[in-house]
């Protein structure tokens, strides 16, 4: 009988190749090594930088740090690139907590808000009217649901690896993951296509820094690299504008399926708007800039009295539409989209005593 | 932790040298156990106290039938085992799914019934240690195994972290015994064992989750009907992610237990060059098919009563492997899928016998092909959301669609995906009978080093994606 005490029986013993593992290890590493010293002098002489990855992650240390009273920047990547966070806390005098995400609806976290007993601070959402109208099957929707499981399901592990990753990611440029990873990497072999192929419209390249407060600027090469410029600018059309309507549903079905959705999107927002200011907080929508061809392509889609009007009406919220106040009309968006940095900077100095005025008559 | 987390790689640092420099082998089994609970402890420290108290009484009640000479009583014991075992992972596991068919089945005698949402998390790895503890009672029940006296060993065999969450299911009798002295040094054991380490994060961060996981992802999410290929590469990305996902965590297990001095059995032997689906079970989640094969199946008749009774004891043995994967229907169906093939397989052989034509080639390669492809249209119903999406990928396989169908995988998925297949195939049905050891083992010391050398600035490049094993759900 096999037994605890004794190991005469059920001797199991893993073959190990006979190899001389203590070279073979030995060559492995200088051999990683210098693959990794080729590979980070291969990034940097494209132009990479060491810098934090925008992750869910380190959006989860920032949704971490909002406290009762905060204010609180919600919505996607022009509310991060655009508002900055020194000038507004000089202006409203709180530091905001930058929640905003890139390529998402501002509703999950907004959700997430209302659902926060403890929250009754100010929740500033930078609403892109296509973005903020977007089915939840969609994923600019579960881009910002994921950030949202991650804050309640991030586990101690993960915070640590977290941690851990930040002194890395500030050594090397290799580690920038929107465009160095492998998976991207993959995503650049451009291959034909079948016809009538259904896939998501590709990414722009990385384009911006990120701080460990969420800070975000854009990169100065997007001004003065017409190449790099030109791959974000006529990369945001596909993005934005919706894939077309499934054949296997009918027109009718299909319409009444998405007008449902569209409208359920404003009852959501009004009730999250209300529970938190039930409890004493105050939301203000701000519409920030985005000019050229994606400026014209926007209002076509969503145009503003659609979804713009609706949303403040249905919210009994105030709006800032930047294109109503002079002072913060005129910036031109490199790439049709966002603000660059220094202009960032200029646009939130102007905001600030609009967004001042409106928060003293927004209902609480 | 994940293996694939830079947390992990702290942790197992830390560990591991001080495993090496602490004196005496109970301070290091003490350094193992508690490293083992933080490991656990790092998802949802609770469960650490469930994992606790299935160890204090599975080791009690061993301990009494060990010294216990009355049948009536010994029974008494392992009963209580196997119910407070099977009622942990009973509430745990299938308790919102049990009331949520009551409530089905209410509702289908116009019962509106609507309870409260009872809000069970599932602890990680529960499935796991719940066979690792029973198969230790069952076997000292049987007096198969002499009870250990050492609560310390004990839960050291139930929570040793490497292979804690995701298997393979440890019998106490391959492990107990190498807790009663420190290892012997072996040279090249610990260099192997982090060859296996980084061939197992390879598979998992590199082939599973980079180039498979996201074909099978946007084929099952799809919610319309697709064109064949498109299903078919999303059916057969999923059974490759399995395989490297689970595969690659056994081996991290493997490996890691090398570092430290310990051994533990394969749980994988190229499965996709199996001939036939019993043959499949040989080479798959093997830790899993032999403990249902001497808990279940044996204890059941096995093939002992009769070609009636055998077949019974198949389907209920396939039934409950597959509910062991997951509250859901689905892993029934999956389960009978497996149950029925292994019955045909039985049935064809029984017909063809020893017939000269049915062991060459030819024959052999279509029963090879048909294995493949039963297997993977069985993981369609294993990776389904649920029956309407299984069904609808099942049709869009079998071309229902036709050109009506959606083409949802670019050129380049389907390029990834094939070539994987393909090259998995080959090598499987290549090295049926061979291991990694001997493949290693004749490969060129060159070879071997540019091998791992590639597959660590692979795993470098994938940016440690983070995402968690297959089987950690399970």
């Amino acid at each position: 009988m096999p037994s605890s005490t004794s190991s005469s029986e059920h001797m199991i013993e893993r073959v190990v190749p006979a190899l001389p593992w203590s070279g073979i290890l030995i060559a492995v590493i200088l051999a990683v090594a210098a693959a990794v010293v080729a590979w980070e002098l291969h990034c940097r002489s494209l132009g990479y930088a060491p810098g934090l990855d925008d992750t869910n992650d380190l959006w989860v240390e920032a949704r971490r740090s909002v406290q009762p009273e905060s204010t609180v920047i919600v919505g996607s990547s022009r509310g991060l690139f655009g508002l900055d966070l020194d000038v507004l806390e000089q202006g409203l005098g709180t530091r905001p907590v930058q929640l905003a995400l890139v390529g998402s609806c501002p509703y999950p976290v907004l959700r997430d808000l209302a659902d926060d007993q403890s929250f009754h601070g100010t929740v500033i959402i930078d609403a892109v009217p296509g973005l903020t109208v977007v089915p939840y099957m969609a994923p600019p929707y579960k881009n910002a649901e994921k950030a949202v499981q991650r804050r309640h399901e991030q586990t101690w592990s993960q915070r640590w690896s977290h941690l851990l990753s930040l002194p890395l990611e500030r050594t090397f440029a290799c580690l920038q993951q929107e465009d160095l990873k492998l998976s991207v990497l993959l995503h650049q072999l451009e291959l034909p296509n079948r016809e009538r192929i259904q896939i998501a419209p590709a990414l722009p390249p990385k384009f911006s820094t990120i701080d460990r407060d969420r800070r975000t600027r854009m990169q100065a090469q997007v001004e003065t690299d017409q190449v790099l410029r030109d791959r974000v600018k006529y990369g945001w059309a596909p993005l934005f504008t919706p894939p077309p309507k499934p054949s296997w549903i009918p027109d009718q079905a299909f319409g009444e399926f998405m007008g449902k959705l569209f409208n359920d999107r404003f009852v959501d927002m009004a009730k999250a708007v209300a529970d938190l200011r039930q409890r004493g907080g105050r939301v203000i929508f701000v519409r920030m800039p985005s000019t050229g061809d994606l400026r014209q392509l926007e209002e076509q889609l969503t145009p503003r009295p659609v979804v713009w009007d609706r949303l403040l009406k249905d919210t009994a919220s105030p709006g800032i539409w930047f294109e109503d106040h002079p002072e913060l009309s005129g910036f031109a968006c490199p790439e049709w989209s966002h603000l660059s940095a220094q202009d960032s900077v200029t646009f939130t100095q102007r905001l600030v005593p609009i967004l001042k005025q409106t928060l003293i008559t927004a209902p609480q | 932790m994940l293996f694939n987390s830079l947390t992990f790689l702290v942790f197992f640092a830390v560990v591991f040298t001080l495993y090496r420099v602490l004196p005496g082998w109970g301070l290091r089994k003490n350094l193992l156990l508690g490293a083992s609970y933080i490991f656990y402890g790092s998802w949802n420290p609770p469960f650490a106290l469930l994992l606790l108290l299935s160890t204090l009484i599975d080791w009690w009640l061993a301990g009494r039938m060990g010294r216990e000479q009355n049948q009536a009583r010994r029974r008494l014991w392992l009963t209580i085992s196997l119910v407070a075992n099977l009622g942990f992972l009973g509430f745990f596991k299938y308790g919102q799914f049990l009331l949520d068919n009551t409530v089905a089945l209410l509702a289908l005698v116009g019962v509106d019934y609507k309870p409260a949402n009872m809000g069970i998390l599932l602890p990680v790895g529960i499935s796991f240690y719940t066979f690792h503890t029973l198969s230790y009672t069952i076997d000292v029940y049987r007096r198969q195994l002499v009870p250990t006296t050492s609560l310390r060993d004990f839960a050291l065999f139930v929570a040793f972290f490497p292979q804690l969450v995701a298997g393979p299911i440890i019998r106490a009798r391959d492990f107990l015994y190498q807790l009663e002295a420190p290892p012997l040094p072996k040279p090249g054991r610990f260099t192997w064992g982090l060859f296996l380490m980084t061939l197992g994060l390879f598979q998992k961060m590199v082939i599973a989750d980079t180039l498979l996981a996201p074909t099978a992802d946007a084929v099952f999410a799809h919610p319309f009907p697709l064109a064949a290929l498109d299903a078919w590469a999303g059916a057969l990305a999923f059974g490759m992610q399995i395989f490297f996902d689970f595969s690659g965590y056994t081996l991290c297990a493997i490996g890691l237990d090398l570092c430290f001095g310990f051994h533990l059995l394969d749980n994988f032997r190229f499965p996709y060059g199996a001939i036939g689906f019993s043959d499949f079970w040989r080479r798959w989640h093997i830790s899993l098919s032999t403990w249902l094969r001497d808990y279940l199946y044996i204890p059941l008749g096995g093939s002992r009563l009769g070609t009636r009774r055998t077949c019974i004891n198949v389907m209920i043995v396939m039934l409950l492997g597959g509910l062991w994967h997951g509250a859901a229907w689905t892993f029934v169906v999956w389960g009978a899928l497996h149950g029925f093939f292994l019955l045909a397989e039985r049935g064809v052989k029984s017909l063809v016998g020893g017939a000269a034509w049915a062991s060459r080639a030819p024959a052999v390669t279509a029963a090879w092909l048909a294995t493949v492809i039963g297997v993977t249209v069985a993981w369609v119903f294993f990776r389904a959301p649920d029956f309407g999406q299984a069904m609808k990928t099942v049709l869009s396989m079998a071309g229902a669609f036709g050109a009506q169908g959606d083409r949802i995988v670019a050129t380049r998925e389907l390029i990834e995906v094939f070539a994987v297949v393909a090259v998995v195939l080959t090598l499987h049905r290549l090295l049926r009978d061979s291991s990694i050891e001997a493949v290693v083992q004749r490969a060129p010391r060159v070879g071997v080093a540019a091998a791992w050398v590639f597959m660590l600035i692979t795993i470098l490049l994938t940016g440690g994606n983070g995402n968690a094993f297959i089987y950690f759900q399970f």
